[in-house]
């Protein structure tokens, strides 16, 4: 059953502190189908990020680890990968970018040569010359002006959003299966984010390529997604189709978070309403729900036992609370 | 990047300038009557006259420091007070290739120990390599070149008495030839300087690639599915050479300083060496002009590690 | 003498080996946040009873500099071993010169420990000699005794360090102020200057100094009670220029301290409630200077050690009948084959004191700002 480019199994991502164990991603089941953009929501210390890092098994070593669970690409588990497999996958058919633009690339190496860098090394047998072609070409993909020219510009000369894209270019340059984009618009100006999530859907759709967007906009995941996780102190909480998250949200979690944006139609001068507290300290020990402390239907039940994702309404939509909505 | 150049030209220029400056007012306050202690005995006004002019302390004193500086072009520094009628040049010469090449080798050697140690200790930062190799390294920054060479010398000469072996401790051979007893005159001097300076290198080298090692664009090298071979040594390491080139700049008045106890220890006839019996001899010419010159070649060494900087870090060039 | 430690130094992140088996990277930005303030308010028995007692009684970042000072255990032992040095430098001499008996020498009579003790004393028939009851670390090669030499050395280290000291701090604090806080012209000045002395060698300056006014100083400046005589004139000449030599540093060292607190709030607050500059400076820079001050003498006085015994060394600094450091090593060379203790011991004794003055001042810049670790 091909039917899943993705399955994330029982996920457990650890980083081991001096205070404790912090558990960043404890017990996350998710699956992602070819051609979809799953959007992945939650708060900053939620664990989406470690998600993210731990499917390209980027988690630093001291003090992370891996330590349960299967992720399956392709119906391989990409943990059981050694390393040369491994980085064989990285680039190729997974790619991921990140949050910060001005930083993710290396200053002193033209963007060209960075995105032909990555042609070479997933086709080894093309020359320079077609793989610096290939690098105008995603250049000019990406829309960035006078392509040819750009290419040997260096990463310094290029403002944030088109770092961004020139980010993306390397991402699809190997034309991968799956793109990770952990916040991808975060660090970018409002009417840029726009441009840039625009870029990132029509070549997604283009090419076929899946998409795990990363985002705690829920804005930007109505616009972009098929299918919604929300996240919580290292736990899937709700996971639905992305209509179904905005019009019936199950989990108290994914109300409190729709409820807390504030509305173009809401009178002026009313007060925000956030959510009450403050996330779990992942290094203790968490009984029950992590949600609990903060939920205001929270029932006796909740502190004693932690839920599982269950079907809820209609379709596809799960949550792991006793009593959703 | 020329904009940044020209700019650093200029202010080496100054500085130029004021080294000279400082040295030539030295030289003109020095006390004493150079002409009068030449003399001796033989004390004569006609001929004190005549000295004093070919020796030119009888002009003014900017006249004088004209013709100092004029003369610098030239590479006349004038007449030794010491040998009589002898160009200071004529007398520094000599001693110029032979400490050229202790400063050069140790450079060598320097960045070839010194970068490697840097990266192992960055790569295995905090495990007992680390620990060590830092800790050697603290010990060699903290003690003197000339403390290093008491250490070698009486090392070399127990073993020498031990075995009855000849391995030298003073001299140098032939300037710029190897041959086996050229090296075993050569590598001691060579060594000490290196090792001093090793440990400066070393810990910045370390510094600035755990720096790197930091950054995102590590990481995203490592996305993009390179091997781990080439994210350290083309993505991580260039980014964290760029500022030891210019600490590289910065160790030369190290091995300038080096050079001057080493050739005293060693009886190593460099220009270091030289200088020190002039100023037994209270010589002054020729102590002026090998602080002019080793002024000079500090300034350009800078000037040298200013523009490999610029070359290597391409966000300067725009700047 | 030579800037070695012109730029601040950090050590890195914890971070492991590209050979470990699942492959590594950077932490997830997220989870950095958590996990670093785990790291960072981890608390060991010690420190609980200490914030506990703070509770009761807020301490000062001094207090609080000192007490992690305190617990750096190799820096402790360090200051003590300096400690030592120069209470030996001090009393050593005072002490020595009562110890032993009546001695006769062929040359001199029969005299006691007060004239075969000192420094300068030859006994020319017990050249060489190894440790022995009489001369606790033996004699060199003019009959005199080691320990009194080394101990008239580390004297001679220790002053000029601490003369050193005095003229760039007070130097380097005053054109630093001026610099940081005034700006303009003073501030141009500086930088120009220390450029100069930066672009000259240390060595070479005070080379040419003592070299062309070595002698006049013998001469004159020999008169000058304590300081000059016995050798120590040029001494005090190359102190001079030692002292030149550094306050650029200091200086510069103070005007970057110096502009970070210009625009700190507290300076604001001061300056809005109309105190004048010179209060200003004087109520809230200078005391904030202390650590950076501090800090940066305690290395520069390595400098100057080395820098002194390596002058001496070469000739151009104490002259016999003086001791220093440096010049019994000089003067030792030739017996390197013969008798290596006498090189030996002068060299060991500042490569100590060289090693533990620079692990103090770690320990000392770390306990000052503890983040300059990470």
């Amino acid at each position: 059953m091909a039917e899943n480019l993705l399955e994330v199994n029982n996920l457990k991502t650890y980083f081991f502190t001096r205070s404790g164990v912090v558990k960043a991603v404890d017990d996350v089941s998710f699956v992602i189908k070819p051609s979809q953009t799953l959007g992945v929501v939650g708060e900053s210390g939620c664990g989406k990020s470690v998600t993210a890092l731990s499917i390209m098994r980027l988690i630093a070593t001291p003090p992370g680890k891996i330590v349960g669970g299967e992720i399956n690409f392709n119906g391989e588990n990409i943990l059981e990968k050694n390393l040369d497999e491994l980085t064989d996958l990285r680039g190729s058919q997974i790619s991921m970018i990140f949050q910060d633009p001005m930083t993710s690339l290396n200053p002193v190496f033209t963007v060209g040569n960075q995105i032909a860098e990555t042609v070479k090394r997933h086709h080894k047998d093309l020359s320079n010359d077609q793989a610096w072609k290939r690098s105008v070409e995603m250049l000019d993909l990406v829309r960035i002006p006078d392509a040819k020219k750009r290419a040997k510009s260096y990463p310094h000369e290029f403002s944030g959003g088109m770092r961004q894209r020139v980010m993306i270019a390397i991402a699809l340059a190997c034309n991968p299966k799956l793109l990770v984009a952990d916040e991808p618009t975060t660090a970018l100006d409002v009417t840029i984010q726009a441009q840039v999530l625009e870029l990132m859907s029509g070549l997604s759709k283009e090419f076929g390529t899946a998409v795990m967007l990363i985002t705690h906009d829920l804005g930007v995941v109505a616009g972009t997604c098929q299918h919604v996780n929300v996240m919580y102190a290292g736990h899937v909480v709700e996971s639905a189709p992305v209509k179904q998250i905005f019009e019936t949200p199950a989990h108290p979690y994914t109300v409190g978070l729709l409820r807390s944006i504030p509305r173009m139609d809401e009178k002026h001068g009313s007060s925000l309403t956030p959510i009450g507290g403050q996330p779990p300290d992942l290094s203790r020990e968490i009984i029950g729900c992590p949600y609990a402390p903060r939920c205001p239907k929270v029932q006796n039940r909740c502190r004693q036992e932690r839920p599982e994702l269950k079907p809820v309404g209609r379709g596809e939509q799960v949550a792991a609370c006793f009593y959703p909505d | 990047m020329v904009q940044f150049l020209i700019k650093r030209f200029i202010g080496l220029i100054f500085v130029v300038i004021g080294v000279t400056f400082i040295t030539f007012v030295m030289g003109y306050f020095a006390p004493g009557d150079p002409i009068r202690a030449m003399m001796g005995s033989h004390y004569d006004p006609v001929v004190y006259a005549q000295l004093k002019h070919t020796y030119g302390l009888d002009q003014p004193f900017f006249v004088q420091y004209w013709h100092f500086l004029t003369g610098l072009f030239r590479l006349d520094f004038g007449l030794s007070f010491q040998y009589q009628n002898r160009p200071v040049w004529d007398i520094l010469k000599d001693g110029i290739p032979i400490s050229t090449e202790l400063g050069f080798w140790a450079l060598v050697l320097e960045v070839l120990v010194g970068i490697p140690i840097g990266i192992i200790s960055a790569l295995k930062a905090n495990t007992w390599i680390d620990t060590t190799n830092m800790g050697i390294v603290l010990v060699m920054y903290s003690l003197p070149v000339f403390v290093f060479a008491v250490f070698f010398q009486v090392f070399v000469v127990s073993i020498d008495n031990g075995t009855g072996a000849q391995w030298p401790v003073a001299n140098w051979g032939n300037a710029w030839h190897y041959s086996w007893s050229d090296i075993q005159f050569k590598i001691g001097p060579i060594v000490i300087l290196a090792l001093s300076l090793v440990a400066y290198l070393a810990r910045i080298t370390r510094t600035s690639m755990l720096e790197v090692l930091r950054q995102d664009f590590v990481r995203t090298a490592r996305a993009k599915g390179m091997r781990e071979r080439v994210v350290i040594y083309r993505h991580a390491l260039r980014n964290a050479l760029i500022p030891v080139v210019t600490i590289l700049g910065l160790s030369l008045g190290l091995i300038v300083t080096g050079t001057f106890f080493l050739e005293d220890f060693f009886n190593i006839p460099g220009i270091g060496e030289t200088t020190l019996q002039a100023t037994q001899y209270r010589d002054y010419p020729v102590i002026q002009a090998t602080a002019v010159l080793l002024a000079v070649a500090v300034v350009i060494g800078n000037l040298i590690s200013d523009i490999l900087y610029t070359l290597v870090d391409p966000r300067i060039k725009a700047a | 003498m030579d800037t070695k430690d012109k730029n601040q130094e950090i050590t890195g992140h914890e971070y492991m080996s590209p050979d470990s088996p699942v492959s590594p990277l950077l932490i997830d930005p997220d989870i950095a946040v958590l996990a670093e303030n785990e790291l960072a308010t981890t608390l060991s028995e010690n420190e609980l009873k200490e914030l506990q007692e703070k509770q009761q009684k807020p301490a000062t970042p001094l207090q609080d500099s000192l007490r992690r000072l305190r617990r750096d255990k190799r820096a402790m032992v360090c200051i003590g071993i300096i400690g030592f040095f120069v209470l030996l430098a001090i009393f050593g001499p005072l002490i020595y010169q009562h110890v032993g008996g009546p001695y006769t020498s062929p040359t001199s009579g029969t005299i006691g420990p007060q004239v075969y003790h000192t420094y300068y004393h030859q006994e020319l028939d017990r050249q060489d000699e190894g440790p022995s009851a009489q001369y606790w670390l033996g004699t060199d090669s003019l009959g005199r005794d080691l320990l009194a030499r080394l101990m008239q050395g580390l004297l001679i280290s220790i002053s000029i360090a601490v003369l050193v000291e005095v003229v760039d701090i007070t130097m380097g604090i005053l054109i630093g102020v001026l610099a940081g806080f005034h700006g303009g012209w003073i501030d141009q000045v500086l930088a120009r200057f220390t450029d100069i002395i930066f672009a000259f060698p240390g060595l070479l300056f005070i080379i040419l100094v003592a070299g062309i006014f070595g002698e006049w100083a013998d001469t004159n400046l020999s008169g000058i009670p304590v300081i000059g005589a016995n050798g120590n004139a040029r001494l005090l000449l190359v102190s001079l220029a030692l002292a030149f030599v550094a306050w650029p540093l200091m200086a510069r060292y103070v005007r970057g301290q110096t502009l970070q607190l210009k625009e700190q709030q507290f300076v604001e607050a001061a300056r809005t409630s109309g105190t004048s500059d010179t209060q200003i400076t004087l109520r809230h820079i200078i005391p904030n200077l202390f650590s950076i001050v501090v800090v940066a003498a305690t290395l520069n006085m390595v400098n100057t050690i080395v820098a002194e015994a390596g002058i001496s060394l070469l000739g151009l600094g104490v002259q016999t009948p003086g001791s220093s450091i440096g010049l019994m090593i000089s003067q030792a060379q030739n017996m390197v084959s013969s008798h290596p203790w006498e090189i030996l011991l002068p060299a060991g004794v500042l490569a100590i004191i060289v090693l533990c003055f620079s692990f103090f001042g770690d320990g000392l810049r770390d306990a000052f700002d503890p983040r300059s670790k990470d």
